[in-house]
């Protein structure tokens, strides 16, 4: 007796929440204001995406997105990106919606986006879900080489309605390349270990954007994995006795402590590349794909090959008292923190 | 022991849904976006009267859409954990067993993991393809239970020790071959999983699958109420509940199965969120006694009020980035437990 009463006190509970959860349902399909003009685009994979013509509000779910987007010189349509977006500093003024993996989808909504931006390599099919869900219009990249990065800063600018902006990136991104081919081409490729993480020591596979960076650079990995993110063990590398180590930094102190520590470490003294402190940092857009790679491959490049780029270059900082102005491509600190690759400087006037 | 009696049960139950809906109201209030109480009064009131359409624009989407899904969710998880975990240690009778130590979550996480791998093979329309986790997750989860529940009997007989030995194997097991599926599968692809295996509700689930749980858990924790009475005699040793005319094998398999169930689906929208199902149960047998028929009920709540509050601390604290839901009930049930503790011993 009590219990079937108390059974039905249970059940009036759960009721109460399945009443709730169907005002929710109701509540999900408010009438819509009357519908912006919109068009249909495929994104990179390949999900037919409905999005609106005039585009003038975009969420960025990715650094890279975040940089192309001011690459193009559409940064004044940026009205949210993630707490990683640290390129170019003025990046990290917008209003930060969480990060890449785990966004925050109020924070989003509230931001009224006409597009966001994802990439798949970093972002989660799960966030494209739940925008799905929410009526948010998502368009996501997928390169895999740097060839595919120009490629697909083009479609998106053509997305984002400034086909010519993303021309003229992508013409100067293909010319710098071809000027690097033409230096590099009679060379033979330096054997690298690129180092993502030491501890443990994480490296590239084949098939990432970085390690087609590195070719372009006129190196190659000597990590040879179908995997994007292989753990290397130190008997391979010491195997394999890489010319170079290349580390990624976004300031090179960080790197140049990196190979300290890994110098120190007990075994990695049989690394011939070691001894010879024979290491390459370059900045940390190579872990971007987004048009700032172009600058990393060529830095590398200069690294690696030093005599392929006659006249030789100061590696060192001018003399005190010099008076001739910096150029940027004489020192490659400042072209790593400064520099953007093509004519397409940032300027809030665009 | 005061008898109990119908009124005291729904005093109690009316207690804890009044602070449920305080916690609720909170949550809505609460978050990355500021919403004004006002705001959200009248906007409730008009999702109440069924006047959506009325409801501004601007936090509409944000308070009904995202807000309210992932609130009902937390309830939804959090009750089916807590009725689970009791479930679970009245009938291994046994303080510590909870929904996890069972290997159910590992199960789970192993079945997500997998289901994973297997949407980047399979093209699927995208309706269905939100749905490949969580059911992987559930057959993972329903899998392990089934296995840990043959590794426990005895004899034809369950026994409740060589079952939780049964499910800690279990899960030390799955565990390293979750560490080996990670480690050596292409490690973009499973960025999924590392939410599964720290327990989050930051993601929109299906509204289809918010349903399927929510019927999920009206009838297992159904089905655990009816065992109510005969859990309590279970308490005194299976022999001596047996002698006083309880159907143990029956009762065993009821409750086994239907914890097995709410822990599934609570683990299929959530990962693993842990400390739930083992504290909330101990804390409202310290509030309110050992009575099944009043603990049942009552963890139920006492469930969906704990994971609402987790949750809410998880998207707030460092919003607009989240921290995962399992490490906040991990931080705050723990100390919570030791003050329900020492003040019963004081």
């Amino acid at each position: 007796m009590l219990v079937s009463s108390s059974i039905s006190a249970a059940r009036a509970a759960a009721l109460f929440l399945v009443c709730l959860s169907s005002l929710r349902a109701q509540a999900s399909s408010p009438a819509t204001p009357p519908q912006p003009v919109t068009r249909e685009v495929v994104d990179e994979v390949g999900r037919r995406v409905r999005i609106p013509v005039t585009i003038s509000r975009i969420v960025s779910l990715a650094p890279s997105l975040t940089e192309t987007l001011y690459t193009l010189g559409v940064q004044d349509r940026l009205v949210g990106d993630t707490v990683y977006c640290d390129y170019p500093p003025d990046a990290q003024k917008k209003v930060k919606v969480g990060g890449a993996i785990d966004p925050n989808l109020e924070q989003i909504a509230a931001l009224h986006p006409d597009l966001v931006l994802l990439t798949k390599t970093l972002n989660r099919l799960d966030t494209v879900r739940a925008l799905d869900r929410l009526g948010i219009p998502s368009y996501a990249t997928d390169p895999h080489t740097v060839d595919q990065i120009i490629s697909s800063t083009q479609k998106l600018a053509t997305v984002l309605n400034v086909p010519d902006a993303g021309k003229s990136v992508a013409d100067d991104m293909q010319r710098q390349l071809a000027v690097l081919n033409e230096k590099l081409g009679p060379l033979p490729p330096k054997r690298v270990l690129f180092i993502v993480w030491t501890e443990p020591l994480i490296s590239v596979g084949k098939n990432t954007f970085i390690a087609d960076a590195l070719r372009k650079a006129g190196a190659t990995s000597i990590v040879d994995s179908g995997q994007d993110w292989p753990q290397v063990s130190l008997e391979e590398v010491v195997h394999l006795q890489p010319d170079y180590l290349v580390f990624a930094s976004s300031h090179s102190g960080a790197a140049d402590n990196d190979f300290e520590a890994l110098a120190n470490r007990a075994g990695w003294r049989i690394l011939d590349a070691v001894r010879d402190r024979r290491y390459a940092v370059i900045s940390d857009a190579v872990n971007r794909p987004a048009p700032r790679i172009v600058s990393a491959i060529e830095d590398l490049a200069r690294q690696l090959h030093p005599d392929a780029f006659p006249p030789a270059l100061p590696r060192e900082r001018r003399p005190a008292g010099s008076t001739e102005p910096l150029h940027p491509e004489q020192n490659p600190v400042t072209m790593r923190s400064m520099r953007l690759p093509g004519s397409t400087e940032f300027s809030c006037a665009r | 022991m005061r008898p109990l009696t119908l009124g005291r049960l729904l005093l109690r139950c009316s207690f804890l849904a009044v602070i449920l809906f305080v916690v609720v109201v909170i949550a809505l209030k609460l978050g990355a976006v500021q919403v004004s109480l006002y705001g959200l009064g009248r906007d409730l009131i008009r999702v109440l009267l069924g006047q959506s359409s009325a409801i501004s624009s601007d936090y509409g989407m944000i308070v009904v859409d995202i807000r309210l899904p992932r609130i009902l969710l937390a309830i939804v998880v959090g009750a089916s954990l807590s009725v689970a975990g009791a479930g679970f240690q009245a009938l291994l009778r046994n303080p510590l067993a909870d929904p996890y130590v069972l290997g159910v979550s590992s199960g789970a996480a192993v079945g997500s993991i997998l289901a994973l791998m297997l949407e980047n093979q399979l093209a699927l329309s995208p309706e269905f393809a939100g749905l490949i986790t969580p059911l992987g997750a559930f057959l993972g989860a329903a899998i392990t239970i089934s296995g840990v529940y043959l590794l426990g009997r005895r004899e034809g007989q369950m026994d409740s020790n060589t079952l939780l030995l049964g499910g800690v194997i279990t899960m030390s097991f799955l565990q390293a071959i979750i560490t080996f599926l990670m480690s050596t599968l292409a490690g973009g692809n499973l960025r999924g999983a590392s939410f599964w295996l720290m327990g989050s509700l930051s993601t929109l689930p299906p509204k289809s699958l918010l349903y399927l749980v929510g019927i999920g858990f009206v009838v297992a924790a159904g089905a655990i109420y009816t065992t109510a009475s005969d859990l309590n005699l279970l308490l005194a040793g299976e022999r001596e509940a047996m002698h006083l005319g309880v159907d143990v094998p029956r009762v065993r398999i009821v409750v086994y199965v239907a914890a097995s169930i709410l822990t599934a689906f609570a683990v299929s929208v959530s990962g693993s969120i842990g400390y739930v199902g083992l504290l909330v149960p101990h804390a409202m047998r310290l509030l309110f006694g050992s009575d099944h028929r009043m603990l049942l009920p009552t963890s139920a709540f006492g469930g969906a009020i704990a994971v609402v509050i987790a949750d809410t601390i998880a998207r707030t604290v460092v919003a607009p980035s989240e921290i995962s839901v399992g490490a906040v009930t991990a931080l705050v049930g723990a100390p919570f437990f030791i003050y329900l503790l020492r003040r019963r011993l004081s």
